[in-house]
């Protein structure tokens, strides 16, 4: 028995068959981080304790809704006793004392936690080739990029190594990687999901969310990530709703938002036909297509590009070389301390970005910059509020192309910037969005947004679904079709 | 963007710039500002900033003390410290 490319629900059903032990599937998950140690997805592994709970369930089995199911977590999320770095060099040597609690969650819920995944430094990347530990591999193909900043636990994901892993969005990190490595991926809305212990990169866009082989398994993991958490401010204290509850509801009489303002001429024709193609499935599923407008979101990629360094440049200013993390050696003064141990630790994209943030927050520039972008964000909200009046989910593709070639966005950081043009607007707006795969283009995955109004990540998930049970795109592995 | 501006915000950043590295970074950040300009495209008279979605106002709770004191464990992952304290480079001769 393997659980390779198996989904949570199958693993589960494994286990209570007694088809496969809870040891015989931890060791068969490091077994494969081995065989696929070439994709570099992680960055610490968790061997020793990962054994250990797998036995005691074994000796003790539970009944919870993640027993046993092995789970990959970002090294974003601090994890007590285990190191967590954000993928740079300033936090290589960082071991938490306390837990993140949506790991917490993860963890009360049965789950073992087999690692922690490679990523670009500080989730600043959209290709994993801004890590300290270095480029993450696309399982789809040798140099390909696998997305990012969550590239490493869409690459776990995506080889079958593990049924699921924990990630963030703070831009499109889980739902770009999610496409490009043809898995699922869904950005709660935010709030949803508790920050705490997540390493803050931009606060009022970050959120948490599952990677996973279906929408059904997402559901079923984001039941148990939410929770509100008095140690978040921002965590929502709405009731969470059971999220497996309305996967199976016919689409029939659903309407869907096309956004006739999205230039869609920029794509390749394929992409834009694997999409057309997509939205043609959804009608025969019964729901039907609306216009909608959203005259603001080519302005969503400079917004961001103003809100999320400055928002940047405030939460590293922690990372000064005195508290935690990694310190530069025999610094002359506390200045040169705080300097030379950034300079260090930071990576040049990490810098990029301070850099940014620090300008459009200085005085004579603040009002330009900064306030002018929070100004458009609402401009952006706005926008939504008013479609989702008259629709139930607004569809675009995730990305503009499949996986690319890892160093072929070159030396210029607004091509890269420009690959989160679909997935944007949904963390300004603060609206939950899922990526499903749906295509394939030279054997490469392509992905398809669907996104949500507030608090409504039912709904999104009930269009995955039944676009699953009607199609096999999520079915597709690097090595073929899954039986 | 232009050398002396870049200075000013690496040491507003606590960050030095390698000199082979400055061109490129005052081009991209040119750059980036450039792009961002675009801005000024809406017309956002009269638009309230959105400064996070939720838009709620931060909840209060009761002055209780609920977090275990975690002084040694912080300690011990400091770079530099004593029983007491971080330790940094001399301020005051």
């Amino acid at each position: 028995m393997t659980i390779k490319y198996k989904t949570i629900k199958e693993i589960k059903n494994m286990i209570s068959q007694k088809e496969i032990s809870n040891k015989e599937i931890i060791k068969e998950v490091f077994d494969q981080i081995q065989e696929n140690e070439h994709l570099n997805a992680f960055i610490t592994l968790n061997k020793e304790a990962a054994l250990k709970k797998s036995e005691d369930l074994d000796n003790n089995p539970i009944d919870l809704p993640l027993a046993g199911i092995p789970i990959a977590q970002k090294d974003l999320f601090c994890t007590k006793g285990l190191r967590t770095t954000c993928g740079s060099r300033i936090l290589n040597n960082f071991i938490p004392p306390y837990s993140a609690t949506v790991i917490e969650n993860l963890e009360n819920a049965g789950c073992i936690s087999i690692g922690k995944t490679n990523m670009d430094e500080f989730a600043m990347g959209s290709s994993n080739e801004t890590s300290f530990f270095g480029n993450v591999e696309n399982p789809w193909g040798k140099n390909l990029v696998p997305g990012g900043s969550s590239g490493g636990s869409a690459a776990a994901v995506s080889a079958g190594i593990v049924p699921a892993a924990s990630a963030t969005d703070t831009g499109g990190s889980i739902r770009q990687p999610a496409s490009l490595c043809g898995i699922t991926g869904l950005k709660p809305t935010y709030g949803r999901i508790s920050r705490w212990g997540m390493i803050a990169f931009a606060s009022s866009l970050d959120q948490a969310g599952p990677m996973a082989r279906t929408a059904e398994d997402c559901a079923l993991l984001l039941n148990q990530m939410c929770s509100h958490d008095k140690k978040d401010t921002t965590s929502l204290d709405d009731a969470i709703p059971n999220f497996e509850e309305n996967l199976n509801q016919p689409l029939k009489d659903k309407k869907i938002g096309i956004v006739k303002d999205l230039d869609l001429s920029s794509l390749d024709n394929e992409v834009v036909k694997v999409y057309e193609d997509s939205l043609k499935e959804f009608e025969a599923l019964g729901a039907s297509l609306i216009d909608i407008s959203l005259p603001n979101l080519s302005l969503s990629v400079p917004t961001y590009y103003v809100v999320a360094p400055a928002e940047c440049s405030s939460n590293l200013s922690r990372f000064d070389g005195v508290k935690f993390g990694r310190r530069s050696e025999d610094p002359k003064d506390l200045e040169e301390l705080y300097i030379k141990s950034r300079s260090e630790g930071f990576g040049d994209e990490v810098k990029r970005r301070i850099l940014i943030g620090s300008y459009v927050l200085s005085a004579g520039y603040y009002d330009a910059y900064y306030k002018k972008a929070q100004q458009v964000r609402r401009l952006i909200k706005n926008d939504f509020d008013k479609a989702f009046s008259n629709i139930d989910v607004i569809m675009t593709p995730t990305t503009r192309g499949p996986a690319f070639e890892m160093g072929s966005k070159g030396n210029d950081p607004i091509q890269m910037y420009l690959e989160d043009l679909f997935t944007i607007s949904a963390n300004l707006a603060g609206l939950p969005a899922i990526s499903i795969p749906n295509g394939n283009i030279d054997n490469k995955p392509t992905g398809i947004q669907i996104i949500g109004n507030f608090l409504d990540e039912s709904s999104i998930l009930n269009f995955a679904h039944m676009f699953q049970t009607s199609t096999n795109w999520h079915k597709y592995t690097p090595e073929g079709v899954k039986e | 963007m232009d050398k002396k501006t870049v200075t000013t915000i690496s040491y507003l950043s606590r960050l030095r710039i390698d000199k082979e590295k400055e061109e490129k970074i005052v081009q991209d950040l040119d750059n980036i500002i450039e792009f961002v300009d675009q801005l000024n495209d809406a017309d956002t008279s009269d638009v309230e900033p959105l400064t996070n979605p939720l838009e709620k106002t931060a909840k209060t709770r009761s002055d209780q003390i609920t977090a275990k004191n975690l002084k040694k464990e912080l300690l011990e992952i400091a770079p530099s410290s004593n029983d007491d304290y971080f330790l940094v480079p001399r301020v005051v001769e």
